[in-house]
């Protein structure tokens, strides 16, 4: 490879030809995955992921349950060919169980789980591909896959990712830009304004910190928009199906026979 | 899945009458709809996904499998062969199995994973181009399975996926790179002060008259390029799944009818020449029996309905070729 990769350009735009507070192409499929009570396929440009989210119903350890609320269950599945070097991640690897265990601890205070004692809500993340912000894709698609299994939350949970490189912060890093710059993981609750998680594993300067907070929080709210878009879009054509059809009248997959 | 007595007898009753009744309506011999696209992980060598019996208007339910290659290049001191190795692995996602702890899901894993893997690293199978430089380095093919859910069938989902992923890789073309140490002379410049690799001359004699080839290293002929495809496309195998009941057999079991039938015979069929198929690879799953002459009988069906699997997939991976490469370079000229 010959010139080397700017992170961010004196015209203002990064690596992939986004602007510095522009957020990738993001696509959400909310259509029914297998067996699963909810599921969601969630891109935000080339990091894909998939959660199903199966419950509440009976746990399959009685020991692991509480009198007074649902336990929530999350396991975290990997591809080896997600990334560009194959890594095979075996299911008790430590990073995979640290990503596991953020995501139970972002979705706990936000899933009313006091309404189903004794039972499991069971999460399955399966990361696809990654190309930066594996955690942001992980949360918003679990927030889907819930509101699809009809899960009560509190509010939805929005993550993004906030980087800075120098002084100029940025959204929603891809691969390149999450190995040069510190960077932060935010998920927000937008309606209430509560941040739900924070997590950061690089140095950045504190001054920095608040600004990329702030940042990081009202990208959360972008995302909600189209997050909601998304379920409200799934409810209708949900809807729609169910309604009766008029005597006559074709529908898509109807087929005439004389 | 555990089914009751009753609904596992209504179920064999209508398998097993004339005509043969099955709960969704299908033939004996009925396939449900199959779809497959390639390329679906453009970080991969090759990829795949793949599924039986999905339902086309809500994309729910069916049997989904994810297949990718990526080649990794092995030196002969890590365990690497001059030919190159095939690796398969078969990853099972929780949520395919919920109904599964972890070490039943670990036990499945393994399973399927030596069924594939023992089929498709055979020696007869075995790709020419994954040598890179004999004695020294190889290509490593993983192939990785996923199965995303399973609604009956795996078996077949997960060979089909297997001949997909691999008909879609390319491995990339490479060349030796020769290092010869630079002649030391008052006339040479890098004579002064500067460490020249004598490795190339150490351990030789003066009587030493052979040609050594000093190839160390290889490079990609071409950075962008993706390679030429993998060798022996045609001829990656493809299973047939033929489950039994008293009297009949049929095709592509849901999972209901996967627990009636009394035991599953996995037939492996390649290709070579479009008339000399070859069987790669047999299972006999479930406590039943079958009889030797029926056994003939099943291995001269399965041969059939394997020709038609075969020429059906075929037919798709073409298409998905031209979709891919020549529609892609045609947009691209037109604009």
């Amino acid at each position: 490879m010959g010139s080397r990769i700017e992170i961010l350009n004196e015209a203002g735009f990064r690596s992939d030809g986004r602007r510095q507070y522009e957020l990738r192409d993001l696509t959400i499929d909310l259509s029914r995955h297998g067996e699963a009570d909810g599921s969601a396929l969630i891109s935000h440009g080339l990091t894909q992921v998939l959660v199903s989210v199966h419950g509440p119903r009976e746990a399959k350890m009685r020991s692991h349950t509480f009198h007074d609320r649902a336990n929530i269950n999350v396991e975290v599945v990997v591809a080896s060919f997600s990334t560009g070097e194959r890594r095979k991640r075996m299911r008790g690897d430590k990073r995979v169980l640290e990503f596991a265990s953020t995501i139970k601890s972002t979705f706990e205070p936000v899933v009313k789980t006091s309404l189903y004692p004794r039972s499991q809500i069971d999460i399955y993340v399966q990361v696809l591909q990654q190309d930066g912000s594996t955690l942001q894709a992980c949360i918003n698609a679990t927030t889907l896959a819930l509101i699809n299994a009809g899960i009560p939350m509190n509010d939805f949970v929005c993550a993004v990712t906030g980087g800075v490189h120098s002084t100029s912060p940025m959204l929603d890093l891809s691969t390149l830009e999450e190995n040069d710059i510190p960077h932060v993981t935010v998920a927000v609750m937008p309606k209430t304004k509560k941040v739900v998680l924070v997590t950061m594993e690089t140095r950045l300067h504190v001054e920095r910190f608040e600004e990329i907070l702030n940042l990081a929080r009202d990208a959360g709210k972008i995302l909600h928009q189209e997050m909601k878009e998304a379920v409200l879009s799934r409810a209708s054509s949900l809807v729609a199906m169910g309604e009766p059809i008029t005597k006559g009248q074709k529908a898509d997959d109807d087929v005439i026979m004389d | 899945s555990t089914i009751s007595k009753a609904e596992s007898s209504y179920i064999q009753v209508g398998l097993c009458s004339d005509p043969a009744l099955r709960p969704d309506g299908r033939a004996l011999t009925d396939f449900r709809a199959v779809s497959l696209e390639t390329g679906t992980a453009p970080l991969a060598n090759g990829s795949a996904r793949l599924s039986i019996g999905r339902n086309p208007h809500d994309g729910s339910g069916g049997t989904e499998v994810l297949a990718a290659t990526k080649l990794e290049v092995e030196t002969i001191e890590d365990g690497g062969e001059d030919k190159g190795r095939v690796v398969c692995t078969v990853t099972c996602s929780p949520a395919a199995y919920p109904q599964l702890s972890n070490n039943a899901l670990e036990d499945l894993q393994h399973d399927l994973t030596t069924i594939v893997h023992t089929t498709l690293s055979h020696p007869s199978l075995h790709p020419e181009n994954l040598k890179i430089i004999p004695g020294k380095k190889s290509w490593l093919l993983n192939l990785d399975l996923v199965i995303l859910s399973d609604a009956g069938n795996v078996y077949d989902a997960l060979f089909m996926a297997a001949r997909a992923a691999l008909y879609d890789t390319k491995v990339p073309r490479t060349r030796f790179v020769e290092y010869k140490a630079k002649k030391r002379g008052p006339a040479g410049g890098a004579g002064e002060g500067m460490d020249v690799d004598d490795t190339a001359t150490e351990g030789t004699s003066g009587f030493d008259t052979r040609q050594r080839k000093h190839a160390m290293d290889f490079e990609l002929l071409d950075y962008w390029d993706e390679g030429e495809p993998l060798d022996g496309r045609q001829r990656w195998p493809l299973c047939v799944t033929l489950n039994l009941v008293p009297g009949a057999h049929f095709l592509d079991a849901t999972l209901v009818e996967e627990a009636v039938a009394a035991v599953r015979v996995l037939v492996i069929y390649a290709f070579e020449a479009p008339h000399v198929p070859v069987v790669q690879g047999m299972r006999m799953l479930g406590p039943g029996e079958v009889t030797s002459s029926q056994l003939k009988t099943l291995l001269k069906d399965a041969e059939a309905h394997a020709r038609n699997i075969f020429a059906g997939l075929d037919a798709k991976l073409k298409e998905e070729d031209v979709r891919r490469n020549q529609k892609a370079s045609e947009s691209f000229e037109q604009r």
